[in-house]
Formats: structure tokens, C-alpha cells, sequence
């Protein structure tokens, strides 16, 4: 665990309590609904919001009962849904403030100023950039504090949909040597990015784990929100040039998608519960491309005739929607083996 | 142009005087606008009346008072024991002080609101990026407020450069002490000697009009901050 906290906060009625551990690298996503108190535990965590309670990174004490390190004191890079960027200064200007008092090096100014590509920009005034652009230098000038952990507060929200695939290839590979904790109700971004899910609900921490088990939990964010959906994890075997489809392996079994060409080598796929139909046997005669052997886990029952049924499947979490008559047909309960119909699938 | 070397004096006394005073009172206003514009605090809207009443108060009051502080039996006579002196009332030292608080509001009103002006995610940023709360005013806050203090230095100078009631009041008219241009202007208009009173009015009008004229100038420039 890098981060560990255990804090409290008030602010008017809102009350905030969240008691939570960030994993050593990777992006956790901290998933709630506005109002949920997402900004606020960050500043908190920053040291920019007053809060009681214990804020400790690996084995150094951010704050606890006795004392609290200031906001420049914690190795915390931030960047928010506004780029706040120095107008005072140029692009160059605004990541020297930052370098300067980290003692990044050259080397190290290099490395993220080839990261965020922003060559190009540097002799520029911060007012003349667009959108993306501010955001790279946001991102960048966090980066050269050579922070401990990495707080995004929806950098992308503004962002047009092109401007946010790039960065968000930047932030996933930002993430692999980093803790992040990104905040977002963004789908995609909880997708594509996500390693590790916090959600925040009524002031507090409903759950907290890997992206791919809250996603599949009956009762996780998605499901609330009536589009539950998981994310598996998938690897690539090959490319089919004359049906242009994609294949890729989970588990035994092999998933084919049509796709343009061939994506890395662990494509994360994105399969939504009402894309999920269930088949008590094999089905032969189907114009559904993948049809996979699965275990049902656990059911509820969502109301409106509706059940959502968690299944297991080659070791990973899968979702179906199916009505409370299918299920009363099909005897679905957990334990039965049967076979899940995904009708569509997206790669994240 | 026929100005006296007498007159000339009077001139550097009051440019003496409000370079002084515009100094001090960007010194003293820093902290006090700073505080005033970050959050609202109890008896705040009592503390800024009293800074405010410059403002609205005749000078031959304000001058009146000054003139009681200053004087012998006042805090001002006490303060001026300490190096032999009996009074700062008709000294250049008293005009400083009197200055000093017939200009404040002057000074403090740009640097409040261009304070106020500042972002608070930006300065959260800086603190973020590593820089205590010092280098923070010295780096993000006086830069961006730069348009401020130069409002405010440009104020505060040319009000002080025009004071007349106050100085009369405490200040007398020595020449090389306490004599500035618009005693010795009013001095010349009372013994009807106007073509003096004329050329050094012109002066007066010149410089004011030089120093509000680069303000405006400087404010527009294309680089210029909001």
C-alpha cells in the first residue's frame, strides 16, 4: 500500500469520512456522483483542505492527530478540471516553477517534456493554448514535482474526444511507475484507465478494489446506476485480415471482434450487462460470435422484471441482464453451468 | 518658463514627500490589503471604515487632529523626545506621517482588490507545486498583481502630491522642510503674484498629467495582465 487514509472532514451539512489504502502504482479511479465529495477528499489529501484524521504514504506521516505537513511539503502532484496554469508565465516558465523547487533534472525535464510532447509550446504564453494543450502543461508541471503520488481531478472533462485519448495514454503510463488516483464518472476513463476502483458514496467509501471485481459486484457503482458493466482482461492471439476480426484469448476460450486492425498485446474489453444473454446449452446455431462456458455466481433481482446475474467466467467476473421469466424458464441460480451469448463488446 | 529656485524647492519637497510616502505605504499596505482580501473576519468592516475615512474627511480636519498627535503633547511629541526634538507637528517627518495616512486608502483600495482579484485554485497550485507560503506572494501573487501596485504607486504619489489642507495644518510652509509646491502656490496667489502662481501650476498640471498618462499607457499595452 502507498497511501493510507483515514480522515474525516465537515463542511456546512456535507460530511466526509473515508478510510482507504491506494495500491503502489496503477490508477485508481475514484468514481462518485457530483456532490459525492471527490474534490474535497483530494484537497484534503493535498494538505489544501482542512481535515482530521491520519494521511501516511508508505511509512511518512502526511498528518495525524499532532501534526499536519503544509500543502508544499507532500509529494503530491495535482492537476484539476481547470488547468490553473501561472498567466504570469510562459509554458517554459510554468514548468521551471515546478522543477525549480523539486530539483528535477535535466534528465528528468526531458523525460516528461518528450512525455507530454510539449516541445513545441515552450516559448508560448499560457492565455493563446487550447484546451488539450493547457492540460499537457498542467500535467507536465505535476509531474516535475516529482510527486510521490499523482491526483487528478477530471482533467479531461473539457476536453473533445481525440484530445482525451492522447492524454489518457500519457496518464495510463504515468500510472505504471505511480500511484494515481483519478477522479472521474466519465465510462470510458473509468475503462480504459482504471486498475483500481474507490467509490465514494454518501460521504464514504462504499468500496474499494481492483476495477474488474467492483465493477462485477451486484451491487456496484454501474449496477446502481442501471448500466452495470464489467472490463475484462483479455490477450491478444491474432488478427483474421479476411473477416477483419480480432481474436483474443479469456482463458481457454477465444473472443473475436471486429476491429481494424490488430491493438496491443492485453486489450481490456468493456462488456455491458444487457449485451450478455444466457443459454442453457451450447448454442450451435447462432449468428452470436461468442458464446463462452460460465458459472452463475449470484443473482439479484433489480425490479421492473429485470435480474442481474454475476457469472464466473475463465477466472474473470461477467454481468448479464436477463427478465425475472428467463430466469424462473432458464432455473437460474447459483452453481448451474450454462453458456453466456456476449452480443457486443467494446476494446478500451 | 519662470520658476523660482524657491519654488523649485517647494517642487522637490513635495516629490521628496510623496516618494516617501508612496514607498511606505506600498510597505505597509502589502500586508494589510493581503489580509483584508483573503476572508472575511469579525470587525473587519470597522477596521476598513476607519482606513476608508480619509477618503470623506475635509483634510483641514484630519489635519487638525494629526496636528494635536503630532504637537508637543501628543504621542508624536513623545516619539520625537526620543532624538531631542519637542514636536514632529512643522517637521518633514510630520508631513511623512501625515501622508502616510491622508494617502492609505489610496493605495490600499488597488492592492485589495487586485488581491482579491487572485485565484484561489492558482495559489493552491503553487503550494501543490512546492512553494511555502512566501515564495507563493513573492512568485504568483505580487506578478499577478503587479497591475495593482502600479495603480497604486500612481496614486498614492499624486494624491500626496496635491495634499495641501493637511500640510498646511501640520506642516507650516518652511522653506527646504516643509514647504511643498501647493503651499508655495497658494502663498503666491494670496500676495497676487500670479504669473508665479501660473508657471508653477503648469508644473504641477504637467507632471500629474505625465504620470496618469503613462498609467493608461502601461494598463493598455498589449502584454499587460487583466
Amino acid at each position: 500500500m502507498s497511501l493510507q487514509v483515514d480522515l474525516a472532514l465537515e463542511r456546512g451539512d456535507f460530511r466526509l469520512s473515508v478510510n482507504g489504502a491506494l495500491p503502489e502504482r496503477g490508477v485508481t479511479i475514484l468514481f462518485g456522483v457530483s456532490g459525492a465529495g471527490k474534490s474535497s477528499l483530494l484537497k484534503a489529501i493535498a494538505g489544501l483542505q482542512p481535515c482530521r484524521g491520519l494521511i501516511r504514504f508508505d511509512d511518512r506521516v502526511w498528518q495525524d492527530e499532532h501534526q499536519a505537513l503544509p500543502a508544499h511539503r507532500r509529494p503530491v502532484g495535482l492537476m484539476l478540471q481547470r488547468p490553473t496554469l501561472f498567466p504570469h508565465l510562459d509554458v517554459a516558465g510554468n514548468l521551471r516553477f515546478a522543477a525549480r523547487r523539486s530539483g528535477a533534472t535535466d534528465g528528468r525535464w526531458r523525460e516528461v517534456v518528450a512525455l507530454t510532447e510539449l516541445q513545441p509550446l515552450m516559448e508560448r504564453g499560457v492565455a493563446g493554448l487550447s484546451g488539450g494543450e493547457a492540460q499537457r502543461v498542467a500535467l507536465a508541471r505535476a509531474l516535475l514535482t516529482e510527486p510521490d503520488l499523482l491526483m487528478l481531478d477530471e482533467p479531461l472533462s473539457a476536453l473533445d474526444a481525440e484530445r482525451r485519448q492522447a492524454l489518457m495514454a500519457v496518464i495510463a503510463r504515468v500510472g505504471e511507475r505511480l500511484p494515481v488516483l483519478y477522479v472521474t464518472h466519465q465510462l470510458d476513463e473509468v475503462m480504459t484507465l482504471g486498475d483500481h476502483l474507490w467509490w465514494l458514496d454518501r460521504g464514504g467509501l462504499r468500496e474499494q478494489g481492483p476495477l474488474a471485481e467492483c465493477l462485477a459486484g451486484l451491487h456496484g457503482p454501474l449496477a446502481a446506476g442501471g448500466q452495470a458493466a464489467v472490463v475484462l482482461r483479455t490477450r491478444h492471439r491474432g488478427y483474421d485480415e479476411r473477416h477483419h476480426l480480432l481474436e483474443l484469448t479469456l482463458g481457454d476460450a477465444v473472443l473475436r471482434l471486429p476491429a481494424a486492425g490488430p491493438r496491443g498485446d492485453t486489450p481490456r474489453l468493456k462488456v455491458a450487462a444487457r449485451d450478455v444473454s444466457l443459454a442453457l446449452s451450447p448454442v450451435r446455431d447462432s449468428s452470436v460470435l461468442n458464446i463462452l462456458p460460465a458459472t452463475v455466481d449470484a443473482l439479484r433481482d433489480l425490479g421492473h422484471g429485470q435480474c442481474l446475474v454475476r457469472l464466473r467466467c475463465a477466472d474473470q467476473w461477467l454481468l448479464a441482464r436477463v427478465s425475472t421469466l428467463s430466469r424462473d424458464r432458464l432455473g437460474l441460480r447459483p452453481g448451474l453451468a450454462l453458456h453466456a451469448q456476449i452480443k457486443a463488446a467494446a476494446l478500451v | 518658463m519662470n520658476v523660482s529656485p524657491a519654488d523649485w524647492q517647494a517642487l522637490w519637497v513635495s516629490v521628496r514627500l510623496a516618494l516617501i510616502s508612496t514607498g511606505l505605504l506600498l510597505v505597509i499596505c502589502t500586508p494589510l490589503a493581503w489580509w483584508l482580501a483573503r476572508r472575511r473576519r469579525p470587525g473587519q468592516a470597522l477596521l476598513e471604515s476607519v482606513l476608508a475615512l480619509p477618503l470623506v474627511l475635509p483634510p483641514t480636519v484630519l489635519g487638525f487632529y494629526l496636528l494635536l498627535w503630532l504637537g508637543p503633547d501628543g504621542p508624536g511629541g513623545l516619539l520625537a523626545r526620543l532624538w531631542g526634538g519637542h514636536s514632529l507637528a512643522f517637521t518633514f517627518t510630520g508631513l511623512v506621517i501625515g501622508s502616510v495616512i491622508y494617502s492609505l486608502p489610496f493605495v490600499l483600495q488597488p492592492l485589495k482588490n487586485a488581491f482579491a482579484a487572485i485565484d484561489r485554485d492558482t495559489l493552491d497550485m503553487a503550494a501543490t507545486l512546492g512553494a511555502p507560503p512566501w515564495d507563493r506572494f513573492r512568485n504568483v501573487v505580487m506578478p499577478l498583481a503587479r497591475p495593482g501596485y502600479l495603480s497604486a504607486a500612481v496614486l498614492g504619489f499624486a494624491h500626496t502630491l496635491g495634499e495641501f489642507g493637511v500640510v498646511l495644518m501640520i506642516g507650516g510652509s518652511l522653506a527646504g522642510e516643509t514647504r511643498v509646491a501647493s503651499v508655495a502656490l497658494y502663498e503666491h496667489v494670496e500676495v497676487g503674484d500670479y504669473a508665479r502662481a501660473h508657471h508653477l501650476a503648469l508644473v504641477l498640471v504637467v507632471l500629474s498629467v505625465a504620470m496618469l498618462w503613462g498609467l493608461f499607457r502601461w494598463q493598455r499595452r498589449p502584454g499587460a495582465l487583466p
